[in-house]
């Protein structure tokens, strides 16, 4: 057995980042994940960078093959009568379709639920639009990064010195949104296999976003005002914070959780007085006087070199790690030592590192099968081997641009 | 017919942050029985805030409130023998069992695979830490902040032209969330193998991995051309941008593809800007936006927010606003969808929180109970269940 979705298929009608990203993980698990694109509007990822050698191209792209490793490619006009009922046909054969239109399109496209069910009566299906299939803004247009701002996570990531809301540095809304749907979809399988009963589950990226907010909401009950934007600073530890350190724009970050820990870094600074120093004896004299505690740490982080401090302070038992940057993830000695990357031959890029599975699992290994399909690499594979269509019925749909 | 999707699925959680609560979660969230195993001292969660006006209170935590609805909560020290014994107990009758301690500190309280395999074969053991399980860095200390720089995350998080700030968490503890939710999801999946394989495995998790796993596009940077991540991320297109309106609110104003580009500079009475050579397609946008941007700034400083978000959006173009906390609990939309719901808590009182991440059409998402107080279940679990005697935990210190 491969993975623990071995023999479950997956008709992906998803595009972009959130949809892709949970039919990964089903891809990851072992199922056979179909994702059906099309040359009329190809997915916004394939002309995104980066791109090979900075080489345009719709199988060049980077973005795009992070995020659909392991999954087969076909072509197929689905705003086509004849593409739709393909289409039909596919699931009709999968455990799972995914989708993540706009709110309503895949009804007004006559694949929604309510058509799929009748094509596959145990059918799984996942909606997973920006604000959910019903309510006044369920109609509203959104991509993963205005999920960040939507969500209240910018209003409540910041700097002190800045009156500004942040935009986190990525489209946060997207893979948290396609996680969280990737774990529903298999509890819904679960479901299905113990009572032969299959469903429909709408998700709202806004509200799977929210949902990881949890603490901003609390705070907001209880006390009737949102936290305030706080830097990297936290209220139950101190220090806590990322420090400049020697060379270009280097950095390091250092979080003490005890008082056993504020000793150790202390004695690794060379200055345990620090410990007995009123303004930093307890945590709530550091909390007071952060400003000063933060100066005196960063005075000693800014000649150093940001992994030489992180070995002296983990060597004591002091949290403290670089920032990473692309370059330093993809040379981690732990990320390598763990075989987190993947790397598979791909029709038109070769062989490139690409970030793998976060879980290992020791019975039911989960593998990248392949590299992510060029455009309508597996259209031989879907609509002659699984579809049983003849390479005349093939050509003659290529021709008149259904299989496209 | 089981009218919730995971009923039945008995799973015991124990652990030290917010990763191995927020798993068990959602799962108790669909209908699986969560028996949250915690310390006599409490979860280290109900130490940390928000609490009602900022005063601690291990019953008043937002944080482990939070993430503990729907768990029958027990008290047992994990680092004692007699507490081992009967965490094995819970765990005969147990579907899966998830936490987050670190290597040395699962060690010390029995919670390695090796120890529990062999007598659970059919048990799914997930094991939430910062880097995994091996490798050079397994047994590095680290906090959210410190998978979030580990993983490659905080890098990305600042306001460009500020180089000065330092690189930024994300609010609300997200490492844990990410590896949080990765923990359910593969629990989720190797109990779903288990229908056909009928044996139980481990599942070894790295938050470090689960940050790194979801960069967007930037890590493809290195290996596709060579470019280290600047800082505050890639912005390859543009506008992907802050502006503020009239009203002081903040406008995230947002256009992937061309049409909604069109569509904007139309709004704004500006046409020509798609005869613009600086502004052709969005690739080129990104790369004049220090030029481009001052015009839109005026124009948007110009807008009420609420009317630009509404008047945008009907013609489909994907603005959104920054949302207060406020704007959130008064939305209407959110509000005709029943996604905030009220929980009543023992000490806390009623809390309006966050409800359904998504909606089953069949088996409903729902709260039924609220977090558990500290040792609330010892007698219906230990004592009813496994016929503990409770009083003599209590005079040895294991409740």
């Amino acid at each position: 057995m491969a993975g623990p979705l071995d023999g479950i298929r997956v008709a992906d009608f998803t595009w972009v980042w959130a949809g892709p990203t949970s039919t990964l993980q089903l891809a990851h698990m072992g199922a056979e994940v179909i994702r059906m694109e099309s040359m009329r509007r190809p997915c916004v990822l394939r002309m995104l960078p980066p791109w090979l050698d900075g080489q345009i191209g719709l199988n060049r792209s980077g973005y795009f093959n992070q995020y659909n490793q392991g999954k087969r490619g076909i072509t197929l006009n689905i705003s086509s009568p004849e593409g739709r009922d393909i289409a039909k046909k596919l699931v009709a054969i999968s455990d799972v379709a995914a989708e993540n239109f706009a709110g309503g399109i895949s009804d007004r496209l006559g694949l929604g639920y309510k058509d799929l069910s009748k094509v596959k009566s145990d059918l799984v299906m996942i909606s997973m639009s920006g604000y959910g299939q019903t309510g006044p803004e369920s109609g509203y247009v959104s991509y993963g990064p205005a999920q960040v701002p939507l969500s209240g996570m910018s209003q409540l990531t910041g700097y002190r010195e800045l009156d500004q809301p942040m935009h986190v540095g990525m489209s946060y809304g997207d893979p948290n949104a396609g996680l969280h749907a990737a774990f529903a979809v298999i509890a819904a399988l679960f479901h299905r296999e113990k009572t032969g009963e299959g469903q429909y589950i709408d998700m709202s990226q806004w509200e799977s976003t929210m949902a990881v907010m949890g603490d901003g909401f609390m705070e907001y009950a209880m006390n009737g005002s949102p936290p305030p934007r706080n830097g990297n600073r936290v209220d139950e530890m101190s220090p806590h914070g990322v420090f400049l350190c020697e060379g270009d724009d280097r950095w390091v970050s250092i979080a003490c959780g005890s008082e056993e820990e504020w000793g150790a870094l202390c004695n690794a600074m060379e200055r345990p007085e620090l410990t007995t120093d009123p303004r930093f004896a307890t945590l709530a004299d550091r909390k007071a006087n952060e400003d000063a505690l933060e100066a005196l740490i960063m005075e000693w982080t800014i000649p150093r070199d940001p992994f030489e401090i992180t070995k002296t302070l983990q060597a004591v038992g002091v949290a403290a790690f670089p920032p990473l940057v692309n370059r330093e993830l993809a040379d981690d000695p732990q990320l390598n030592a763990r075989d987190f990357f993947v790397e598979k031959e791909h029709l038109e890029v070769g062989v490139r590192k690409h970030p793998g599975i976060p879980w290992k699992m020791s019975d039911t290994p989960c593998e990248v099968q392949r590299a992510a399909p060029v455009m309508g690499q597996d259209n031989d594979y879907v609509f002659g081997e699984l579809l049983g269509m003849s390479s005349k019925q093939i050509a003659d749909l290529v021709e008149r641009q259904v299989i496209f | 017919m089981a009218n919730r999707a995971l009923e039945g699925l008995t799973i015991v959680e124990c652990g030290a942050t917010g990763a191995a609560s927020y798993a068990s979660k959602l799962m108790a969230d669909l209908g699986a029985e969560v028996i949250k195993v915690e310390p006599p001292e409490g979860d280290p969660q109900r130490a940390l805030g928000p609490f009602p006006g900022g005063d601690p209170h291990p019953e008043k935590s937002g944080a482990f409130l939070y993430r503990n609805c729907n768990k029958l909560g027990v008290t047992l020290d994990l680092t004692s023998n007699s507490g081992q014994a009967i965490l094995r107990k819970l765990l005969k009758d147990a579907d899966a069992l998830i936490h987050d301690f670190p290597p040395t500190d699962a060690a010390a309280r029995g919670l390695t695979y090796d120890a529990i395999g062999g007598d659970f074969p059919n048990l799914v053991m997930t094991s939430i830490t910062p880097f995994g399980q091996d490798g050079p860095y397994r047994d590095y200390k680290a906090y959210d902040l410190t998978t979030l720089s580990a993983g490659g995350w905080a890098w990305l998080n600042g306001w460009p032209g500020h180089p000065e700030l330092p690189p930024l968490r994300a609010f609300g503890r997200q490492a844990e969330y990410q590896s949080g939710v990765n923990g359910a999801l593969a629990t989720m999946g190797a109990l779903f193998g288990r229908l056909k394989t009928e044996r139980g495995q481990h599942i070894d998790i790295s938050a470090q991995e689960c940050i790194t796993a979801i960069l967007e596009m930037t890590f493809a940077f290195w290996p596709y051309m060579e470019t280290p991540t600047a800082r505050w991320g890639q912005r390859p297109i543009q506008p992907v941008d802050f502006f503020q309106c009239k009203d002081g609110a903040w406008m995230f104003v947002l256009c992937v593809e061309e049409h909604q580009w069109t569509s904007l500079v139309e709004m704004m009475g500006t046409p020509e800007w798609t005869t613009w050579e600086v502004a052709a397609n969005r690739l080129v946008r990104a790369s004049n936006w220090d030029a481009l941007r001052p015009f839109m700034e005026e124009w948007v400083a110009e807008q009420d927010s609420a009317d630009l978000y509404r008047l945008a959006q009907e013609k489909r173009i994907p603005l959104a606003p920054a949302s207060t906390i406020s704007d959130l609990v008064n939305s209407e939309h959110l509000k005709e969808r029943g996604f905030f719901l009220e929980v009543t808590y023992p000490e806390a009182g009623a809390i309006k929180q966050p409800g359904a991440p998504y909606q089953f059409q069949s088996t409903p998402w729902e709260i039924r109970s609220p977090a558990p107080t500290l040792g609330q279940h010892n007698q219906a679990v230990l004592s009813e269940r496994l016929g503990e005697d409770l009083s003599s935990l209590k005079e040895a210190g294991v409740i």
